[in-house]
This record gives C-alpha cells, sequence and structure tokens, in this order.
C-alpha cells in the first residue's frame, strides 16, 4: 500500500478499505460527478462509447478475476458474453422484466462457465486455454443452431431495456443504466478479492500446490472463479445484448475473447483497476486510429489507403509494445504516475 | 452613407453565403477497408464514392450536393455502432451499410432514429419491414437469387430424370440464411436433394468434403461461401474431374475468382442480383468514364446501385419538401419500378414488402469473364417474404 507520508493504519479493516485517506475519497468523488454530468454535455457519439467502455469494464474485470488472479486462462470469454447476451434477450422476450432478467442471465452464463471449467483442475495453462477455446467453438455452435432459442442465423431483436415502467431507450439513459451496472460489478470484484476467497484465488495463481496445502480446496476454488468470471461476463452480455436490441452470433466469436485478454494485459493482469485501464484503451485505440486517420487522411491525401491497412497492423504493435516494455500494464504506468505526483518536485 | 455601406455589407455577405445556402446533404458510409471483408468491401465503397461523385458532378441534386461520411469499421459491431453514432451526431439522412453484421446489428437503431439504411447485406430477413421497417436492399435478396437459379436450370433441364443437387457453405449465418427458402422450392421444383456439406470461410482445402460429395453424384452443387472458399472448392473438384455443374452466390463469384481459380472457374454459373462490368447498360457507360475504361468489380457496380437509389430517393424527397429519413422512406415505399440506369433490375418497395425485385441475373464464367445467360423473373409471392 502506497499512502501519503504520516498514515497509519490501526486495523486490518482499516488497511482493507477500498478508497484510503480523504484525498482519495475526494478524488473518486469527483470523478463520479464527473461520469454523471457527461450526459448533459457530450453528443450521441461520445456517450455510445462511455457505453461500450462501461460494458467493457464489466467483461474486462470479470476476465481479470479468472485469469488475472486466479492464473486460470480462459479463450472462451467472448461466448460467455454472448451466451449472457442470448439468455438475457431470450428472457426479456419471454417477458421476464430485465432487472430479473439480468442477474439470471449471469446466473446462466455462471452455471456454464462452471461446465467448462470442470478441465480446470486437471488441466494447466496452455491446456487450459485449449480447453476453453473448445468452450468458445461448442458456444458459437449453439448459438448458431439453437433456433428455438436463439433465433438461429437471424438472431433475436430486442426491446430497449425496462426497468419499473421506465424505458432506457436513449444513450443518457443506457449510460447511466451501464454506469450503474459496471459500479456494482466493481465494487462486487473488489470485495471478492478482500476477502478470503480472494486471497485463495491468489494462492492458487502463485503456486497451486502451496495453496492446497494451506487448505484450499483447489478444484471449489477454481470452479468458483469460473462461476464469479463468468457470471460478470453473463451481465455484461446482457447489457451489451440490450443495448444493441439485436443480438447474432457473429460479435461473440474468438476474436472477443483476445480482445478481452488484450485488455486485460494491457491494463495489468491481476488488477481491477488495470482491467478498467485496459477496456477503456481498447475501446478508445479504434476510435483514435480512426480520427488519426482522417486527420492523416486530410493532410496526405494520397496515403489514405497505406493508413487503412496501417490500422490492423497497431492493434497489433500497440500489443507487441506494451508486453515488452511495460508488462504490468497501464496499471504500473498509472502507479508511477501517482508516485511522481507525490514525489514532485524532489525525487527523492 | 450609413445605408450604403450597410447594403454592402449585406450585398457581401449574401454574395459569400450564397453557395453555402445551397445545402450539403449528408449519408453515412460504413466501409469494411481493413477487416475480413475488405477483398469486397473496397470495390464496393468506391462505387459508392464514384457514384456521389457522379451524382454532384451532373447536378442531380440540383444545388445540393451530396457528402459521404466515410469510417472504416473493419467489420466489427463495435466499431460499427460508434461510427453510426458519429454519422448520427453530424446529422446523416440516410445509411450506406456493409455487412451482415453491422446491419442486422443496427437494425433497430435506424428504425428508432427513422434513418433509412442501403446494405449490401441480402439477408431475407431485412425485406420484411415488421423486422427491419427502416432497411433497405437493391438486390434481390439472398434466398430469392438462389430459388432464381434453381429455377434457370430445373427450365433448362431435359433428362427425365429428377436433377441432384448439393449444397457446399459455411457454417456461418451467411452461409445458413438462403438454405431453408432455397431447399423447400428445389423440392418443389423436383430437384431430388443428395447432399450438404460443409466448407468453412477460410478453408485450405475441400477435398475430403467433394469426395463425400462424388459418391452422391450431383448434377448441381450449390456454393455458399465467398471468392477465396469457391476457388477451393472449384480447384479441387477440378483434380477429382468431378462432372458437377457449380453455382454460387452473389459473393462466391467476382473477377478474383478469375484470379484465383484460373482454368477450375470455368464453367461455374453464378446468380447475381445486378449487372456487371461485361454488361452494355447506360450506368455501365457512366462508370467506364469515371475510371477512365478500366472495368472494375462486380461488388462496385451494386455500391453505386445502391448509392444512386438512395439519392433518387432524397431527389424525390426533396422535391416534396422537408428532407427527413422518414420522408425518404416513404419515397422508396411509393417507389415502383425505378430503373438505376440499367445496374439492377428495376426497383419497387412497398410499405409492407423491401424486397426491391423478384429478378436475377445468371452469369457462367466464359474465356475468364463473366457471361450473362439469363433473366429469372420470380412471382411475388408473400409467403416468401423475409424467408
Amino acid at each position: 500500500m502506497q499512502g501519503k507520508c504520516g498514515l497509519f493504519f490501526e486495523s486490518y479493516r482499516e488497511e482493507a478499505a477500498l478508497l484510503v485517506g480523504g484525498f482519495q475519497k475526494a478524488r473518486f468523488a469527483a470523478l463520479l460527478v464527473v461520469l454523471c454530468v457527461c450526459p448533459f454535455v457530450l453528443n450521441a457519439y461520445h456517450l455510445s462509447i462511455l457505453i461500450l467502455i462501461n460494458i467493457a469494464v464489466v467483461g474486462a474485470v470479470s476476465l481479470n478475476l479468472l485469469t488475472g488472479m486466479c492464473g486460470q486462462i480462459s479463450l472462451g470469454h467472448g461466448a460467455f458474453l454472448g451466451v449472457g447476451a442470448y439468455a438475457c434477450g431470450a428472457l426479456t422476450l419471454q417477458g421476464v422484466p430485465f432487472l430479473v432478467a439480468l442477474p439470471a442471465a449471469g446466473c446462466i452464463t455462471a452455471a456454464t462457465g462452471m461446465l467448462f471449467g470442470i478441465p480446470s483442475l486437471r488441466l494447466k495453462g496452455i491446456y487450459l486455454a485449449i480447453a476453453t477455446l473448445a468452450a468458445q467453438l461448442i458456444l458459437q455452435y449453439i448459438f448458431l443452431h439453437w433456433d428455438a432459442v436463439t433465433g438461429g442465423s437471424i438472431g433475436l431483436a430486442l426491446d430497449p431495456p425496462s426497468i419499473a415502467g421506465m424505458t432506457f431507450d436513449t444513450d443518457e439513459k443506457m449510460f447511466y443504466l451501464t454506469l450503474g451496472v459496471a459500479m456494482v460489478m466493481l465494487v462486487m470484484a473488489s470485495n471478492l478479492m478482500r476477502s478470503r476467497h480472494g486471497r485463495a484465488f491468489v494462492a492458487i495463481r502463485d503456486f497451486y500446490l502451496s495453496a492446497e496445502i494451506v487448505g484450499v480446496n483447489l478444484f471449489a476454488y477454481k470452479l468458483m472463479a469460473f462461476a464469479v468470471s463468468s457470471f460478470m461476463a453473463g451481465v455484461a452480455g446482457g447489457l451489451w445484448g440490450h443495448y444493441l436490441q439485436f443480438v447474432t452470433p457473429e460479435p461473440f466469436g474468438l476474436g472477443l475473447s483476445i480482445s478481452y485478454l488484450a485488455m486485460c494485459i494491457i491494463g495489468g493482469l491481476g488488477s481491477i483497476q488495470g482491467a478498467v485501464f485496459g477496456a477503456i484503451f481498447l475501446t478508445l485505440l479504434p476510435e483514435v486510429l480512426t480520427w488519426l486517420l482522417e486527420v492523416g487522411s486530410a493532410v496526405f491525401p494520397g496515403a489514405s489507403q497505406y493508413l487503412v491497412a496501417a490500422k490492423e497492423g497497431v492493434f497489433g504493435l500497440v500489443l507487441v509494445l506494451f508486453l515488452i516494455f511495460e508488462p504490468e500494464g497501464l496499471q504500473r504506468r498509472w502507479r508511477l504516475f501517482k508516485a511522481w505526483c507525490k514525489l514532485f518536485p524532489f525525487a527523492y | 452613407m450609413r445605408t450604403q455601406i450597410f447594403a454592402a455589407v449585406m450585398a457581401l455577405v449574401l454574395l459569400v453565403a450564397g453557395p453555402a445556402m445551397a445545402d450539403t446533404i449528408k449519408f453515412g458510409v460504413l466501409s469494411d477497408l481493413s477487416g475480413p471483408t475488405s477483398s469486397v468491401g473496397v470495390p464496393y465503397a468506391k462505387g459508392v464514392q464514384d457514384c456521389v461523385k457522379h451524382l454532384n458532378d451532373t447536378k442531380f441534386l440540383g444545388e445540393h450536393t451530396l457528402q459521404a461520411l466515410q469510417v472504416d469499421y473493419a467489420y466489427n459491431v463495435q466499431q460499427a455502432l460508434s461510427a453510426y453514432k458519429k454519422f448520427k451526431t453530424e446529422g446523416i439522412v440516410a445509411l450506406q451499410g456493409w455487412g451482415t453484421a453491422d446491419t442486422e446489428a443496427l437494425t433497430r437503431f435506424v428504425a428508432q432514429d427513422k434513418i433509412p439504411c442501403f446494405s449490401a447485406s441480402y439477408s431475407a430477413h431485412l425485406t420484411n419491414p415488421q423486422n427491419a421497417p427502416y432497411n433497405f436492399i437493391v438486390v434481390a435478396d439472398y434466398t430469392t437469387n438462389l430459388r432464381g437459379i434453381l429455377k434457370y436450370f430445373k427450365d433448362k433441364w431435359t433428362e427425365e430424370r429428377a436433377p441432384k443437387l448439393a449444397f457446399i457453405y459455411p457454417d456461418h449465418p451467411y452461409g445458413l440464411t438462403p438454405l431453408e427458402g432455397g431447399k423447400a422450392y428445389a423440392k418443389e421444383l423436383g430437384y431430388e436433394l443428395v447432399g450438404d456439406e460443409h466448407v468453412d470461410l477460410k478453408a485450405m482445402d475441400a477435398t475430403s468434403q467433394l469426395l463425400t460429395l462424388q459418391g452422391k453424384a450431383p448434377d448441381f452443387c450449390w456454393i455458399g461461401g465467398t471468392t477465396p472458399t469457391t476457388s477451393v472448392i472449384l480447384k479441387d473438384a477440378q483434380k477429382l474431374k468431378m462432372k458437377t455443374v457449380f453455382f454460387t452466390n452473389i459473393w462466391g463469384v467476382d473477377e478474383d475468382l478469375i484470379k484465383l481459380a484460373g482454368d477450375a472457374a470455368e464453367g461455374t454459373y453464378t446468380v447475381q442480383g445486378g449487372s456487371t462490368g461485361y454488361d452494355d447498360t447506360p450506368g455501365n457507360k457512366i462508370i467506364l468514364a469515371l475510371t477512365g475504361g478500366e472495368i472494375p468489380m462486380t461488388h462496385y457496380y451494386r455500391g453505386f446501385a445502391s448509392t444512386y437509389v438512395m439519392a433518387e430517393l432524397i431527389r424525390r424527397a426533396l422535391e416534396k419538401g422537408a428532407l427527413t429519413g422518414e420522408a425518404v422512406k416513404n419515397e422508396a415505399e411509393a417507389m415502383r419500378d425505378f430503373d438505376p440506369l440499367g445496374l439492377t433490375p428495376p426497383v419497387s418497395y412497398f410499405p409492407d414488402d423491401h424486397r426491391p425485385t423478384m429478378t436475377s441475373f445468371i452469369y457462367k464464367i466464359e474465356d475468364g469473364k463473366l457471361v450473362k445467360k439469363g433473366t429469372e423473373v420470380l412471382e411475388r409471392k408473400a409467403e416468401w417474404l423475409g424467408k
């Protein structure tokens, strides 16, 4: 814990607090205020990006719980989001209220995640990655062929979410809904990590044998990690499906799983804050590249076709550069920045 | 003196503002220039841009000019969504969409925002206004095209026995969409359905699937993939010396296939919604003038036609007064047999039926060229709508 000078804790409870000290609390409150004001100042385009960021944050934090905290690599996360989207969509189409359907979709996804997490007791590392890849492929097949529930190749057309008579049919309303859900999920994940369950996850990640020797039930905890992570992924999927109001199998491919993994790596594996940074970074990257492309094409009209081709390459390049120069991700950069601010102007 | 200065200033203001008062009409263009479908997305987008250039040069909309706001969304739904939101803030009246992924994802948004979306995803369910009230396509949908070519082959069939028909397609929404309707119609026409095989969109080899089919000796075989898959299948079929006549959908054959498959592509049929660069149409003359005589890919022609139809609807809406997305949609639903320079069959939309046409063009690859072999016109049956 890096606190200000003269910060002493008198109890473990104090030390484990999510926000330490008045400054952190004030900063967080200011951030919340800024976020709440966003719909009044931003246009629909910028707001839609923020909504996508909110949803990506939930998805990235969920994967970071599983992969970053518990060390169980998953290449099936995109499909788990899909399960959530389809489950939530199918439930609301049956007339289940959104407020019930969203957690229910999370539970259905959790059950699916646990099922595909069973091999994790015996498989580790690359082997588990392949097992979860199989989950991705199987689930994609189900999305496409279980016509009665998923609508097959045509997909499901959904209505905007409605809670207690209020319909979330505008970007402004959707922003508050996704922000609220993202906050709840973040608090849930943070609380989990400060509990004995969270410490058990980290113990399994660091060395499974030691964890087992100190009494961590490996199978139960690995399954729990899969369940919690999939629950959150399901919630993210449910939000995504209802925001788009159309669920088809195409977006939930391996590419989505990889991009969530990339969010965790770029943000910082094993850190909730890192997952948030990663989600923000990777959602903004294509938008920033598109904007740069527009500017670039205006300045060098002849080069626009090469710039377009370079766009896809930049994504890969960013990933490689992060792995080489900042394997701990944006989260460490943020820590260094905070340390720099604290010590400025005398770096002693 | 003061009045004179005022008058002079006003005159100057009017002079400067005059050209600016002629409205710029903006529409969004979602293109895949760098993603998985970019090989066909680039020529399509070029068709859209060239059409805008042509329309503005010829003052098609009078004093108004069309402005295409283009975003390369790399076939990513999330990027398509944010691009759409961006277009919306910039005040577009219509949208030129692209693939299945983005078109379907935006179906609800365009309906809520009342922005007509003209796309190159020709899934039949987009032609049902109950599902997609603001979606339009300018050529026959995938299923209608499949039905059209099946009828064409059946009409040409002279033998006593029933023709044997097989299907090869990727296990993907795009490959699966036309099958149900197509197979039902094939049975109705008296085809014997002998088998189905899956060949992935990224397949490098199709020998095992074709060996299975070879045993069943189909007379005709549908290829429901894209050009790379078609070329793999055709080359493997040539290796196996199969006698089957292969036929593909709208995205299965283009000029690239002839380069990819070479000799193996000879004799392959394809069903196309629009015309190609080898056809003598008024639109083709304009296009060849724009490209300096170079024949662009078939997809370019559909991009051009889609924009042309949209511009015509905008023109009609402008004539009647205020230009809004809803007005464009209403004009579309009142459009009857509009000929977009011969680039596609005449287009009509109805309030309860957005099928633009029931006409398909049948082409065959002969001597490395797409040669038009026939035109198939189906009945506009109500039970086929959206299926």
